[in-house]
């Protein structure tokens, strides 16, 4: 494995986390469901609601 | 596309039914209070949508979330109404009946739970309540899958059509009869309102309904709006209210028939003789969640979890090291996966079988009807502290997580008690705890696993109505929230229910861990990795342990003495759980039998007790900070929780620890 893919693997997994702390971020700010990383059915179905046309 | 809008009293079995017919899950307890916000879903193979709302006593909003049931219905379509009602509390359930029927939709009644009927000898003739409620009328139990199907069918046959009688009229007084119909004309002329929904708005406007009030005067009903004193003066609320029960009674007279075998609800009355009894109550719920702790801690769950570690921590990191090693994986990536990623949130994941027992556990509580006894025992000691019962269950909701537990206080109906409750919602110790809980004791407290952490949960509620009673006194909230809570009959848990139950609590678990515990880990590996001059050969030159001497001295006052350990603190704020995985990436270690010994020679048992009473109580994490500004609405509260959740902490750490030095412990 040359030096370069390992940077880029682990150039990968640090861009993934970091992604992943400014979404908590986020999703913080806007509270509610939104800020839960519990995914429940109750959520996902008002994540659907709101995307479907009244 | 159909809309059908599910309406019910809370504890009717809606959500059950909701599940049911909808093929899908959502999030359902034996106790009231479980649907906050609108569900919806989809009838399998057809363009029906279901609307579950949260469930109502009348369309008077007394709450948040009851009020979003009338609006829904001022501002939303709707073909269908489905009304659940419990067969056995009817007489309450069908004032919402009239009131919905009113609204001159096309409605069906499902008498739910109807088995609890049948054990209390009771029988309805359908065809009368039918007649007396020009809509149809058809019996389920949710819970057993009975008169589902045939409800679904029920539904797709009129999908399109949507028959039914719209024609119910109930004959109020005189006076409320002829200011109704004055009200209709003025409405219909002046707001081109159609006439039926011109009638239900004059009389849930004289029946004081906030919502339409509101409604009224946000459209300028002027029809409504100049006759209200006189409406007032009237009484025509409690003409209202009397003229419908009154209604309700005659026809249930006249539908009821006596079931051939009587059955008296003997069994629930007796165990609730003993669960519900002044005395013997809370030691009773103390028992039962040493139970729970006990099949988590002692059991079942940790003996499942080790053997999860010891593959971890064995043939899994070390095949990763011997894989990657092949592949030509430089040192830092080796390390990156195998001692941060691999060690953290597998270090993690090893402690899934004790979340899915404690949630198993709830599971079982919430389906066999215990849980509303909980709350009633709680409820006494709740009075106490100016909060009741109905605190009770935002705080139960915030042991599997904080996020939900707060959304779950808009039950409240007092502004100042609901802000109460969200504020000590966070000091309940939720499932995320749990992994740094169970390193500990294990660590530490290994023949009392179960009563440590008992304890913990205990110390959390104490600290929480303790501080209930000082906002109460600061806030000067006097009015009382009224609690009511049906008790359901007890009946042996559904294992499908409770499967779902655990798998919807405990699921966030693991998706947590690809994604805030993930990337928790490798913010702690990068910092335990590199220090001011590049990366570092010895972990006590990097920026972790550089950053956790300078804050060490803040928690030397509870016993704390190792960086690392206030490392873990400062990062178990995005998640609780990223606490025992920043121990595993410092440690670099996967091993918690190796980890185990670390920490034994850094801690005292009484100092490893104190560190536990502080992350119980400190800072409360990312998701919980956001949810506190969205339902109070002001950044003020969540701020002022931070502020006050890490001193609490700080003092009460210490006081254990210096208290403990002092007894000689």
């Amino acid at each position: 494995m040359s030096i370069l893919i390992n940077l880029i693997i682990a150039a990968v997994i640090i861009a993934f986390a970091g992604w992943q702390i400014v979404k908590l971020a986020k999703r913080s700010k806007h509270g509610k469901c939104a800020a839960c990383d519990y995914k429940c059915e109750a959520k996902k179905m008002m994540v659907e609601a709101e995307k479907r046309p009244h | 596309m159909t809309t059908i809008a599910l309406f019910g009293n809370p504890n009717t079995g809606k959500t059950t039914l909701f599940n049911r017919l909808t093929d899908s899950y959502a999030y359902m307890g034996n106790w009231s209070g479980v649907t906050v916000e609108k569900k919806v879903g989809a009838i399998k193979d057809s363009d029906i949508t279901v609307v579950d709302l949260p469930g109502i006593y009348s369309l008077n909003p007394l709450t948040k979330d009851e009020a979003v049931a009338t609006n829904y219905l001022l501002s939303e379509p709707q073909e269908l109404f489905l009304n659940v009602v419990n067969a056995a509390q009817l007489k309450r359930n069908l004032l919402l009946s009239i009131e919905l029927l009113e609204f001159g939709k096309p409605m069906i009644i499902a008498l739910n739970m109807i088995d609890s009927l049948a054990q209390l000898g009771i029988r309805y003739n359908l065809d009368v309540l039918e007649k007396a409620f020009h809509c149809q009328v058809t019996t389920t139990n949710a819970r057993g899958n009975k008169g589902v199907n045939a409800l679904k069918d029920q539904l797709l046959q009129d999908d399109h059509g949507m028959t039914g009688d719209t024609d119910f009229k109930l004959v109020y007084p005189a006076a409320v009869q002829q200011a109704a119909e004055q009200a209709v004309r003025g409405l219909c002329r002046d707001n081109d309102y159609d006439e039926r929904f011109a009638y239900w708005l004059a009389i849930q406007f004289m029946n004081a309904n906030a919502a339409v009030i509101h409604y009224a005067k946000e459209h300028q009903l002027t029809a409504l709006l100049n006759q209200l004193p006189y409406y007032q003066a009237q009484k025509f609320e409690e003409k209202i209210y009397q003229t419908r029960l009154t209604f309700i009674e005659n026809t249930l007279q006249a539908a009821r028939e006596q079931a051939a075998s009587p059955r008296v609800r003997n069994l629930t009355a007796k165990i609730d003789r003993v669960v519900t009894n002044p005395i013997l109550g809370l030691p009773i719920f103390a028992l039962v969640f040493l139970l729970m702790f006990k099949l988590t801690f002692d059991w079942v769950g940790t003996p499942i979890s080790d053997i999860l570690d010891g593959w971890l921590s064995g043939p899994i990191s070390s095949t990763a090291n011997h894989l990657l090693t092949q592949a030509g994986a430089m040192p830092f990536l080796r390390s990156l996966i195998v001692d941060g990623v691999i060690a953290g949130v597998g270090g993690v994941l090893v402690f899934l079988p004790q979340i899915f027992m404690l949630f198993a556990c709830i599971s079982v509580l919430e389906d066999s009807g215990y849980m509303a006894r909980a709350a009633l025992v709680l409820d006494k000691i709740m009075s106490k502290v100016g909060l009741n019962g109905k605190a009770f269950i935002p705080l139960i909701i915030g042991f599997g997580c904080n996020v939900p537990g707060i959304m779950a206080a808009r039950t409240i109906e007092q502004p100042k008690e609901r802000l109460i409750t969200t504020l000590i919602s966070p000091y309940m110790s939720c499932s995320a705890r749990l992994p740094i809980y169970s390193l500990f004791v294990a660590a530490f407290f290994n023949k009392n696993q179960a009563v440590i952490v008992l304890s913990l949960y205990f110390l959390g509620i104490v600290v929480a109505l303790l501080l209930a009673k000082i906002y109460q006194i600061v806030f000067k909230s006097e009015d009382k929230s009224f609690f009511m809570i049906e008790l359901p009959d007890y009946h042996l848990p559904q294992p499908a229910i409770i499967w779902h139950g655990t798998w919807d609590k405990g699921k966030g678990f693991i998706h947590k861990a690809g994604t805030i515990i993930f990337a928790g880990t490798v913010v702690i590996w990068l910092l335990s990795y590199f220090g001011p001059t590049g990366a570092v050969a010895n972990v006590n030159q990097s920026f972790s342990a550089i950053i956790g001497r300078t804050l060490l001295p803040i928690f030397h006052s509870f016993g704390v003495t190792s960086w690392e350990a206030v490392s873990a603190i400062l990062t178990g704020i995005m998640a609780k759980e990223v606490i025992s995985s920043t121990l595993m990436v410092l440690y670099h270690t996967a091993n918690r039998t190796l980890l185990v010994a670390s920490l034994s020679q850094l801690f005292t048992p009484l100092a490893a007790y104190s560190f536990l009473v502080f992350v119980l109580l400190y800072i409360p994490c990312f998701a919980t900070i956001g949810v506190i500004h969205a339902e109070t609405g002001t950044w003020k509260w969540p701020i002022y929780s931070v502020i006050s959740s890490f001193f609490i902490a700080l003092l009460l750490a210490t006081l254990f620890y210096q208290g403990g030095l002092l007894l000689g412990l």
